[in-house]
């Protein structure tokens, strides 16, 4: 086909063959009408046409003007198209090239990622594609350009690819503030966006539009089939820390049956494992079988991607990297092992096999402990109910805003009142209050309202005609660097000592290794050498060093629809009824727990304790996710301390929470409804809050999105030294001199709605009021009990005061040295006691004395 | 022998504000404020002040809150009233950066300098230091390269400096802190004062400071400072 006048999207795809699903005929007559609106689909192809065709019918108009020394310059950047992911944009890139090639549109098209070499963005500044595509960090940093008014000009649609990936998250609200400052620029701007199904597409459709829109629903060609691989024989303790090798010869043989498989885990740190311990039992699968994960070199992940699309490889083990995107058509099989958290997420992953025609999507669960069996079960049954979880937009970080705000400021400068009005314009702000605002020009201005203006700080300030912009260069060039709302840990290069590099690491992992320490990564047995700026460098193990396990990741907690679906299981298990495979096998592991204890229900709270050797343990099942235990856990703690002072580890994962202190009490008489009632909720939780280290932890991650902690530029740590000081020294001295600070505000609130799920635990609270309370003093430890007695990973909270906990350390010290002293006061009188022979100083022949320990 | 002596002021939860221990044959007060004293030599020694890092910050455009300085030099005020010092040792890292020295902050040292203009103020040049500058003429330092040898101790700033024979380092630059661990999971970090045969290390001073960690071993004796007390560890 030449080019046309227009192009006919309908006659495109029928010169190829194909005919238009009635989805992307309602998309093009929407685009065509100008309209925005959102398309969503659970799977199903066809989404990226429906949108990128309707914009070229719409938006290509045929050149006019007789070709000038043989080349037709392409018009201006008039298409933006948002990805969640770098790795997606060459294959979006492929996808939107092949109507432009096929028709020989006039219409030039570029890739702008964190990605993009240097030569390819000078190249685009002097003339930018018609379309680009690109993410919300690099389109920010865009905004941030002095010329970004004229960049923008012509801008008339902007796609936002796989949206749900990004309504819920802070570079959704990243989104929804550029799209704000184009609407400025453009009011007629359309805006459309590409979306899974979600519990609530409504309100994904709105944050993004910003107005009204039309909801499209894709195709549904694809069944989807879910089952579970069960375990030869049932262990009855489930040990969450277990990674549930047993199940290996199973997961092998079923890797072996089909052509292709993605293996998905829910850490890095398992797929690592997993990876090794697939290849030790099939050696002949080296080459064959791949690792993807996100701390991988972008080379590697790269490699990997190609070979899963071309067939070449036999299965990858991956995390959520491989969750989102390019569709791998060979892939005939999805395990996962472990959890899937949640039912959106398992269809997800389901719809990445069976892309050939004609084929299901089919995800099998691996359990890597028992009560996954339930889980299966559970999620089985809500699939069918067709019941998928919601998102929903952050609620104006002012964090997030701050950095806008100067980007803005850097992109042109900005009139504080017509920003206001834009800001307001972008959903997560509407209910932004003046005074809000007025902290926020404070912050940038002078690093707040509540500190005096002092000489040398001056972020943002006006010009003599009233617009806001940064004067200083050195300032701008920290601002750009540090734009993005994605904060990991801080993470380390792992490079061999050759140089070849092969990733990143969490730092605080590597802080944990001495050298010659060994650890998995990227596949292969390392033994660190030396960490020197900011590098851990590594050599290849040798001999048979044991590896330091990883510990973090998995944080996803179990969303309340799959919560919900367990405990129509346990009920009916209780009435010694086991429907289907997975409830047969796991019932021996419900009869222990029946017996011992009971089972949980949603209208009865099971409590367990137990007396120890380490104290005093009480269990409780609320079965409300991870996040709002945690939060429900800080708060029984904190109430049960007003009683007395204690000290509390709280233990949580999806089921349930244990606190454990090593005072001995009986709780029985204290658990009632004033432990339980959501009377006083957030007053009671901040005080809990208080007492613990969480909202210090969520600060980090604000800290770093409005500027407080810089991370330094790349390639060069040394000249940030003088810059390095921890998001907790920030906090401590914050909260010491500068106590009303909002992003201090910030940090609470996020807790309270993130890291604890505040609305899911005034849920929990308000059903368990409704519950009746079973309270069961344990003999042993509960099936249900086990996975909590063996976390590691717990918060602390406290009542007592710090010199009682230090006399009290000391004393536990004292008495595992052998000392006799019972009375942690003594403690001191104690080291008299122990008189040491002083010796000499050894001294060596550079005539430099030794130190440490002869 | 060692000994390790409780002050005359008992803490009131069993640990002492200050304890006095015997190290290379002197007596030497560590202090919870962070701070060592020896009292023979009417000597006060404070390790990694690190003035100027919240101007540092600033400087470079992040806002951090006024007061670490002020807080500082309230510490140790408080120290020069408590004990008759007659000279004060920097233990290297009294200034953090060249960024960090600003008039403000000049001022605010200056004013403390001048309430105590009779005190001999001595500073060790560390790695701050020499990236900062020797301080101004009106702040009366005199600064001195490690190590500055005050017999039986070797003062420094970093803790491996060459130092002669038979001397013991007294140093910085650490930062040192412990971590203290019981039943339930129950931990702690602390910062501390370390003593190893050859070589003492003090807390940092600077209250905008991190710690690294340090462990108990044997030989080692260890003092946490919690609670406005110093502990002696077993």
């Amino acid at each position: 086909m030449n080019a046309a006048a227009r192009f006919d999207p309908a006659a495109w795809l029928a010169a190829r063959q194909m005919t238009p699903f009635p989805f992307q005929h309602e998309v093009w007559q929407a685009i065509a009408a100008g309209e925005s609106g959102m398309l969503h689909a659970t799977t199903g192809a066809g989404k990226t046409w429906a949108i990128w065709l309707g914009a070229l019918a719409q938006l290509y108009r045929e050149p006019d003007a007789p070709p000038r020394r043989g080349k037709l310059l392409a018009p201006p950047l008039t298409v933006l198209w948002l990805t969640p992911m770098r790795a997606l944009a060459s294959d979006t890139h492929k996808a939107l090239l092949q109507p432009l090639e096929d028709a020989g549109l006039n219409w030039t098209l570029g890739i702008r990622t964190g990605d993009t070499p240097a030569g390819q963005r000078a190249a685009q500044q002097r003339r930018w594609p018609t379309a680009l595509i690109t993410t919300p960090e690099s389109l920010t940093l865009l905004l941030a350009r002095a010329d970004a008014p004229e960049v923008f000009a012509n801008v008339q649609m902007v796609v936002a690819d796989e949206w749900h990936e990004l309504i819920g998250n802070k570079r959704g609200v990243q989104v929804q503030l550029v799209l704000a400052r184009l609407r400025q620029w453009n009011p007629a701007l359309q805006t459309w966006g590409l979306s899974a199904t979600l519990g609530n597409v409504a309100h994904a459709q709105d944050v993004l539009l910003a107005g009204p829109g039309r909801l499209v629903a894709g195709r549904l060609d694809k069944t989807l089939q879910v089952d579970t691989l069960l375990p030869a024989n049932l262990e009855r303790f489930p040990w969450a820390g277990h990674l549930g090798l047993k199940m290996l010869p199973q997961v092998v043989a079923e890797i072996d049956a089909a052509s292709t498989s993605l293996v998905f885990l829910n850490t890095r740190s398992q797929t690592e494992i997993w990876y090794q311990a697939i290849l030790a039992a099939r050696p002949d699968w080296a080459g064959l079988i791949a690792l993807h994960h996100g701390s991988l070199d972008r080379e590697v992940r790269d490699w990997v991607e190609a070979n899963l699309k071309n067939g070449q490889l036999k299965a990858a083990i991956c995390t959520s990297s491989l969750d989102l995107g390019v569709d791998f058509h060979p892939v005939e099989r999805v395990l996962q092992i472990g959890s899937p958290k949640g039912i959106a997420r398992l269809l997800q992953r389901a719809g990445r096999s069976g892309h050939a025609p004609g084929r299901v999507s089919r995800i099998t669960l691996v359990p890597t402990h028992s009560l996954e069996l339930v889980e299966s079960a559970a999620a089985q049954r809500a699939i069918a109910a067709y019941t998928v979880e919601g998102r929903t937009a952050p609620d104006k970080p002012l964090d997030v805003l701050v950095q806008h705000v100067v980007t803005v400021a850097l992109g042109g400068g900005f009139v504080p009142a017509q920003l206001l009005a834009e800001v307001r314009s972008a959903p997560s702000y509407r209910t932004l209050t003046d005074a809000e605002w007025a902290w926020v020009l404070g912050f940038v201005r002078q690093g707040g309202e509540a500190l005096t203006a002092y000489p040398e700080y001056h972020k943002v300030a006006p010009d003599e005609h009233g617009v806001w912009r940064v004067p200083d260069a050195q300032i701008a060039r920290r601002h750009r660097m540090s734009i993005g709302t994605i904060v990991s840990d801080a993470s380390m290069q792992v490079q061999y000592m050759g140089g070849k590099k092969l990733g990143t690491v969490e730092e605080g992992f590597i802080a944990r290794l001495a050298p010659g320490d060994c650890f998995l990564f990227g596949g292969r047995l390392l033994e660190l050498a030396r960490v020197h700026d900011m590098t851990a460098y590594v050599r290849r193990a040798t001999g048979n060093k044991p590896a330091v396990p990883r510990w973090n990741g998995g944080k996803m907690p179990l969303s309340t629809e799959l919560a919900d679906a367990m405990l129509a299981q346990f009920e009916a298990a209780a009435r010694s009824e086991f429907a289907g495979p997975e409830m047969q096998c796991v019932a021996p592991l419900l009869q222990v727990q029946l017996a011992w204890s009971a089972l949980p229900t949603r209208n009865s709270l099971l409590i367990e304790t137990l007396h120890s050797r380490e104290g005093t343990h009480l269990f409780i099942y609320p079965f409300a996710g991870r996040h709002a235990h945690l939060g429900l856990g800080s708060l029984i703690a904190w109430r049960l301390a007003q009683h007395q002072p204690m000290t509390f580890s709280i233990a949580v994962n999806d089921y349930g929470f244990e606190l454990l202190t090593p005072t001995r009490f009986d709780p029985a008489p204290l658990l009632g409804a004033q432990l339980f009632g959501n009377h006083d909720l957030v007053h009671d939780v901040l005080a809990s809050l208080n007492a613990g280290e969480l909202a210090q932890r969520r600060f980090r991650e604000i800290a770093r999105i409005a500027g407080l902690v810089f991370q330094g530029f790349p390639g060069a740590p040394k000249s940030a030294r003088q810059l390095q000081a921890s998001s907790s020294l920030f906090y401590q001295v914050f909260r010491q001199h500068d106590p009303a600070n909002l992003l201090l505000g910030q940090s609470e609130h996020e807790v309270l709605r993130q890291e604890l799920d505040v609305a899911r635990l005034d849920a929990a609270l308000q059903r368990m009021a409704t519950q009746r309370i079973q309270h069961v003093a344990l003999a042993r430890t509960s099936p249900f009990a086990f996975p909590l007695l063996v976390e590691r990973f717990r918060e602390k909270l406290s009542s007592e005061k710090l010199a009682d906990r230090i006399a009290r350390l000391l004393a536990s010290l004292e008495k595992a040295a052998g000392g006799a002293a019972a009375d942690p006061h003594d403690s001191v009188l104690f080291a008299t006691q122990q008189p040491q022979p002083r010796r000499r100083s050894r001294v060596r022949k550079t005539g430099r004395p030794t130190r440490g320990p002869e | 022998m060692i000994m390790e002596r409780m002050q005359d002021h008992m803490g009131a939860a069993g640990g002492s504000p200050a304890l006095t221990i015997d190290v290379a044959g002197e007596m030497l007060q560590l202090l919870p404020e962070r701070a060592l004293y020896w009292a023979r030599k009417a000597m006060l020694l404070v390790a990694d002040a690190h003035f100027g890092k919240a101007a540092a910050f600033r400087a470079l455009g992040q806002p951090v809150p006024h007061g670490t300085t002020a807080s500082n030099l309230a510490r140790l005020d408080l120290l020069l009233a408590a004990y008759p010092v007659r000279q004060l040792v920097f233990l290297g890292d009294l200034l953090h950066a060249r960024h960090g020295r600003s008039t403000d902050m000049l001022a605010q040292l200056r004013e403390w300098r001048a309430r105590h203009a009779a005190l001999q103020c001595v500073l060790i040049r560390g790695n701050h230091d020499q990236h900062a500058g020797d301080p101004p003429e009106e702040l009366a330092m005199q600064v001195m390269s490690e190590p500055w040898l005050q017999p039986p101790f070797a003062l420094c700033h970093e803790p491996d400096s060459e130092v002669p024979p038979g001397y013991y380092t007294l140093a910085g630059h650490v930062h040192p802190a412990l971590q203290l661990a019981g039943p339930a999971f129950e931990h702690l970090r602390l910062p501390c004062f370390c003593f190893d045969h050859n070589v003492g290390l003090l807390p940092a001073f600077g209250a905008f400071t991190g710690t690294a960690q340090v462990h108990r071993q044997p030989g080692r004796r260890l003092f946490v400072i919690g609670d406005d007390t110093v502990w002696a560890v077993p």
